[in-house]
């Protein structure tokens, strides 16, 4: 991260503004069905696995590169652009 | 996996207590101030490396802050601190058992630090699922008939006897029945009935119809007691003959809603100057009317709540082309003449109607009937609806901004967070003329499942044909609900 990259961030942070993103990310992942499809993954491995004891370390990296690849472009899209444009009119400020 | 902790979090517990979890949760975790968001933003990053990631852990210890690529490890091991919090989600971490641990105590923390970061950052609660108490849950084990709901289901579906033109009756009562916000508040039996003699309360007959519609028969219904007590409290519509649908809609809302304040203190019936009766909280919605003096550019600013919308249909070929011409600016012209406060006399202006808040279901009326002194007539032009109806663009706030051309303004927080998309879940119909006419509604059962009610008829329908009917009445439920809690 550079120095730019890290006041962003920190800005994003201090003015609640992550969290909002962080909320409408959540709540478009759950409509989209994205969500379910993730917990569909994850009962897979544990099935898989069911003689092994699975841990949550485990579940992680079998889980993510699906499921990363999993989110919408509209998604990716949508959050992008609203990040973009909100990052570039605080400037301003 | 239990929610009881594991036995090194308890002992961790027994000795130190559950503040350190809380502290760390409620600045690094879930920032329920200001001031704890201040200290996120800067304080976040790897006490070892620096970076502000992968995936932050606090020590629950001492409190030091590590990412979860080897540095939380290697400072568990060297101290010997065995449990971290996970400063993403708040999920402690047992190095000992080797994997998340659950414990109720602390997770009932942090759901409520959750619920004052959002109520400090002015966002929606985020849905939390019913979970049963355990008296619920022992009735739910002592009863053990379920119902299974699946894609083909009918639950929920009857028809209505005509009881001599009252299919306007039972359009209206069909589209009310299949309101989603409405049949959770009935089916949830929230209504508490205060009104002193029983049997004369609308609010309760709605009640018991919600029963019978859920009750798993089949035989189309009578709802005279309904239609006697319309009767006894809208007078206007007492008598035999076929009456407007959306007049009886309004009228029956009205009593409703009075009847909900039925026995009610003066002082629980508003909030913020507003009724709180579930009429008022579902139906409706306030309309900003901005008078400007083309003189001294003065505003003059008033909003009215309102039920429904009525839009004028001759020229506007969709539901969106009509809802911009009703929130257009109109000039009012010299023969209406408005007394500006600012200047002190009679000036010409302009005036806009916007939306100021939304109602949780939007009830529009497509203005059909023309009753003039000459003629009485029907306009039967084609409007086209969508299925899916985002209503920001006619909002106030939305409105201003790009009247002062301040495009900027649609990524203020506000605009990229608000979510003002809405769903069509009824559409009722009048087929024929004026004097010789039938109602019938569509309505949504479950997502992407519709129904046409004709009377005692009810037969499946898809949504194209929907989309293709006249449209009388159109009733758009909001997609995504806000919630609100209380926190002190």
């Amino acid at each position: 991260m550079t120095v730019n990259n890290t006041i962003a961030h920190q800005r994003l942070i201090l003015s609640g503004d992550r969290e909002r993103f962080k909320e409408l990310l959540r709540r478009r992942l759950i409509e989209c069905g994205w969500r379910d499809q993730v917990r569909m993954l994850c009962r897979d491995v544990v099935k898989e696995n069911e003689s092994n004891n699975v841990t949550f370390d485990m579940l992680v990296t079998r889980v993510t590169p699906r499921a990363r690849a999993l989110v919408p472009d509209t998604v990716k899209k949508e959050l992008l652009q609203k990040i973009k444009t909100h990052l570039l009119t605080q400037k301003d400020q | 996996m239990n929610d009881n902790g594991c036995i090194h979090l308890n002992n961790f517990k027994a000795a130190k207590g559950i503040h350190p979890y809380k502290i760390v949760h409620a600045f690094f975790v879930s920032c329920t101030s200001y001031e704890a968001r201040r200290y996120k933003a800067t304080s976040c990053l790897c006490f070892t490396c620096g970076q502000p990631g992968p995936r932050m852990h606090s020590c629950l210890h001492c409190i030091y802050f590590a990412c979860y690529a080897g540095h939380i490890q290697d400072h568990s091991k060297s101290k010997k601190h065995f449990l971290y919090v996970d400063l993403s989600y708040g999920n402690i971490f047992c190095a000992q058992c080797q994997d998340y641990i659950y414990d109720r105590e602390l997770t009932e923390i942090a759901m409520s630090h959750r619920l004052k970061e959002a109520k400090s950052l002015g966002i929606s609660v985020p849905f939390m699922p019913w979970l049963p108490n355990n008296n619920e849950a022992l009735a739910l084990r002592r009863l053990r008939k379920r119902r299974l709901i699946s894609p083909h289901t009918t639950i929920g579906l009857r028809g209505l006897q005509n009881l001599g033109s009252t299919c306007f009756m039972n359009c209206i009562v069909q589209t009310l029945i299949h309101t989603p916000l409405l049949r959770d508040y009935f089916l949830g039996e929230k209504h508490k009935c205060k009104a002193q003699s029983s049997g004369k309360c609308l609010v309760c007959e709605v009640s018991k119809l919600f029963q019978e519609f859920y009750s798993g028969a089949k035989t189309p219904l009578t709802l005279h007691r309904l239609l006697h007590l319309i009767w006894t409290h809208a007078r206007h519509l007492a008598g035999y003959e076929q009456q407007d649908a959306h007049e009886f809609f309004i009228a029956t809302l009205d009593v409703l809603h009075r009847h909900c304040m039925n026995g009610v203190e003066d002082t629980e019936k508003k909030e913020n100057g507003r009724c709180n009766c579930i009429i008022d909280q579902i139906f409706t919605g306030g309309l900003q009317s901005d008078v400007v003096c083309t003189s001294c550019s003065g505003v003059s600013t008033t909003i009215d709540p309102f039920w429904d919308i009525s839009l004028d249909v001759a020229g506007p070929g969709s539901l969106q082309a009509c809802l911009e011409r009703f929130t257009r600016a109109e000039h009012l012209g010299s023969a209406a003449k408005i007394k500006c406060s600012n200047c002190r006399v009679y000036r010409e202006s302009t005036k806009q109607l916007t939306l100021e808040t939304l109602p949780i279901v939007a009830s529009f009326h497509l203005k059909r009937f023309e009753h003039s002194s000459q003629i009485d007539r029907k306009i039967s032009a084609f409007v086209s609806f969508p299925a899916e109806l985002d209503m920001t663009p006619f909002m106030s706030s939305h409105r201003r901004a790009v009247d002062v051309g301040a495009t900027d303004n649609n990524n203020a927080p506000e605009g990229v967070f608000e979510d003002n998309r809405y769903s069509l879940f009824a559409v009722v119909n009048h087929l024929g003329s004026l004097d010789a006419g039938h109602y019938t509604a569509y309505v949504r059962q479950m997502k992407g499942s519709w129904f046409k009610c004709d009377d005692h008829m009810i037969t499946r329908a898809s949504l194209r044909e929907v989309l293709d009917s006249e449209g009388y009445l159109l009733f758009y439920h909001k997609t995504v609900l806000e919630y609100e809690c209380d926190v002190s």
